[in-house]
């Protein structure tokens, strides 16, 4: 048994060498990899979540990034953003995109909470998408490629805000909100795909090619921003330091939901005087 | 064509083979009339909602592919710790893990709502969902395991007169340790990442866990061996030929049982520290919600921990019961019955907490009751079919047990 061992010890050969020195040298690019590297959990990607900084992923540090607030001490719970957003996007109106609910404060005093889609920073829908049919643009939002989901619905289970409706068969209905709320200005989405709010992009869109500002001009704006009546809802570029949804940041103390997740919601809510 | 060579190896069709026939026929019916339903009127003759959107078809999926895992754990036994005792059971083993993993296919296809769209993820990648790289792993390792299997499947006569293709086949499982490493990188990864597919959900209290995918893997190499020797101890029993030996099948028994004390002792450490000394409000809110509204803790105690891990646990691991074929065909299907109420329970559960987003305190969602509708356990009955044909075929035409012991 010692023989054995001592003979062992004896043939450390230039292969047994090199092995080891290639393990050792293999070893320490990994965890260069790992510490600093582009897998690091220390990596810029990673910081930017940290610090709340805009990142890289979802859009561009200069251009755009679109984003809303949400007043509830100002809204009356009308659920008008809710009508026009069913009429204008042609929603089911048993799926709505747009959801209005009474709420109680800790001191029992009512407000009505509404919630669009967040269009988050750092999306888990996004994320868990196989096959990429959801995906943030350059300007931040987060967008559902209708022609390429598969329907898996594994960002509907991911998605923390309820903000995403499957279609589970071919829609016959009439929209009870068109034309009263408006008319449709988008196609129905066909059987078996995700669907969602998109800050009516197609308004943004051609709004921006004909030189309207979203936010500021009414057909570049989403229908449930231009029809509250009481200015509860605030649309703009949250990279714009002078536009109005960056102001209402600035000037109001504001929340946005489950922020601990670190998801970056693109939707800031300012929360009724007397607080939650 | 293959009349010939079926009349050479002409079938005696005995009584119970008959009806065992007609019950397959029957269970086959049923599947594909649901199918037909869900692919006309659409996923909404389901009772799956957008509260609950996975039900008991991902449930069937999750299970499908853990059973299969004998596959890989037996190959790895073979191929890579080199224990060539186990080499009489590879054959079989990997046959049930196509049957398994093909399965869990067919399933998927049921569940996602555009059928027509099941390539997409080989063509447009996300490289960061793990549900890509699960699709990935599943396909490429059914393809592996065909390739491993090519060499038995034309030992079949039909390629006496295609003898290429039999030296193709042959060749290629020259690589069959290479394919078996392979196999094995692969289905450890996407093993686990079908318990990462949860665990990774940071919005969903009770899922949220880095010791999902552990728990994921640790069941289907403990359970996914013990199902393959309880399919062999049943296909001896109704061919009454005696193919793999019986001390080969009790060391298997005894590999699995140690495979679920290990995953049970992961499970009691994961309830310990999520639900005992490490609960958040949102874990203990959750559980409280599952126990008032659902039979979850019944489920879990009785379904996962006693008939799953402690009862087949004793009947592998101890002297007194272990010798008894019956008693390890009882313990396999409990704990096939185990891994089932546990991907159940994962997924269902998981989906009836409600989340809780909105800022205020009174507003919740309503937490939705699913239970599948009788077109969700009509495609189930059907796969169960699909399975079972697969099996019958494979152990009356296919020489799954090796030559010498086919031969004598």
């Amino acid at each position: 048994m010692t023989k054995k061992k001592t003979k062992i010890k004896l043939e450390l050969s230039r292969r047994d060498f090199l092995t080891v020195a290639g393990a050792a040298a293999g070893s320490v690019v990994a965890a260069q990899a790992l510490t600093t590297g582009p897998l690091s959990p220390f990596g810029t990607f990673k910081q930017a979540q940290i610090e709340g900084l805009p990142e890289t992923e979802g859009h561009t540090a200069n251009g755009p990034r679109w984003g809303m607030v949400i007043d509830l001490d100002r809204c009356i719970g009308c659920e008008y953003c809710q009508r026009a957003c069913n009429a204008t996007n042609d929603v089911a109106p048993d799926k709505p995109w747009n959801l209005v609910v009474e709420e109680r404060t800790t001191a029992d005093t009512p407000f009505f909470f509404t919630r669009p889609c967040l269009h988050c920073g750092d999306a888990p829908c996004v994320e868990v998408c196989p096959v990429q049919a959801t995906y943030h643009r350059d300007d931040g939002l987060v967008i559902m490629n209708y022609d390429r989901c598969i329907g898996c619905r594994y960002c509907e289970v991911a998605c923390p805000y309820d903000a995403r409706k499957f279609n589970w068969e071919v829609r016959t209905d009439i929209n009870p909100f068109i034309p009263t709320w408006g008319i449709a200005e988008v196609e129905r989405r066909p059987r078996g795909v995700v669907e969602k709010c998109t800050f009516c992009i197609h308004r943004i869109d051609s709004g921006l090619e004909r030189g309207a500002i979203p936010g500021e001009d009414r057909e570049a704006t989403p229908a449930c921003v231009n029809i509250c009546p009481v200015g509860a809802r605030i649309f703009g570029d949250l990279n714009n330091p002078s536009s109005a949804v960056s102001q209402a940041i600035v000037n109001n103390s504001t929340i946005r939901l489950r922020e601990e997740l670190g998801t970056d919601p693109a939707v800031y809510y300012i929360p009724p005087k007397e607080g939650l | 064509m293959a009349t010939t060579t079926f009349e050479r190896k002409r079938f005696n069709l005995s009584p119970s083979m008959l009806v065992w026939l007609v019950l397959l026929a029957l269970l086959l019916t049923i599947g594909i009339i649901s199918a037909v339903a869900v692919f006309y009127r659409g996923l909404i003759i389901t009772n799956m909602s957008d509260t609950i959107p996975w039900g008991l078809w991902i449930t069937v999926d999750l299970s499908a592919i853990a059973l299969g895992a004998g596959a890989f754990t037996l190959s790895a036994i073979v191929y890579i710790f080199g224990l060539k005792k186990f080499q009489s059971i590879v054959r079989l083993a990997v046959f049930v893990g196509f049957i398994g993993y093909s399965s869990a296919l067919l399933t998927l296809v049921m569940d996602i709502g555009r059928p027509d769209r099941f390539w997409h993820p080989w063509v447009y990648w996300n490289v960061h969902s793990v549900l890509w790289e699960i699709t990935w792993c599943i396909t490429i390792y059914l393809t592996i395991m065909i390739v491993e299997f090519a060499p038995v499947l034309t030992e079949f006569k039909f390629f006496d007169r295609y003898p290429w293709v039999r030296k193709v086949a042959h060749l290629l499982h020259k690589a069959a340790p290479v394919l078996a490493v392979l196999g094995l990188g692969i289905s450890l990864l996407h093993q686990s990442s079908l318990g990462a597919t949860y665990g990774i959900v940071k919005s969903r209290p009770i899922w949220f866990k880095p010791s999902m995918p552990m728990m994921f893997i640790l069941s289907a190499i403990a359970v996914g061996p013990a199902l393959t020797m309880g399919v062999a101890y049943v296909v001896e029993w109704i061919t009454g030929k005696h193919r793999i030996s019986h001390d080969v099948l009790r060391s298997i028994a005894k590999f699995s049982g140690l495979g679920i004390l290990v995953y049970g002792y992961i499970k009691f450490w994961d309830l310990a520290a999520v639900t005992y000394y490490g609960r958040t409000p949102a874990v203990s809110e959750a559980f409280n919600l599952l126990n008032q509204q659902t039979p979850y803790n019944f489920a879990f105690w009785v379904g996962e921990i006693i008939l799953g891990i402690a009862i087949p646990a004793i009947l592998f691991l101890t002297p007194r019961f272990n010798r008894n074929p019956g008693y390890l065909v009882i313990g396999s299907f409990l704990a096939v019955i185990g891994v089932i109420t546990n991907r159940w329970n994962v997924t269902v559960t998981g989906l009836f907490v409600p989340l809780a987003y909105s800022p205020g305190t009174l507003y919740q969602l309503e937490p939705v009751q699913y239970f599948p509708s009788l077109v969700e356990w009509g495609v189930v009955t059907g796969i169960l079919g699909y399975a079972l044909v697969m099996l019958t075929l494979g152990v009356r035409f296919l020489p799954l047990f090796g030559k010498e012991e086919a031969h004598s």
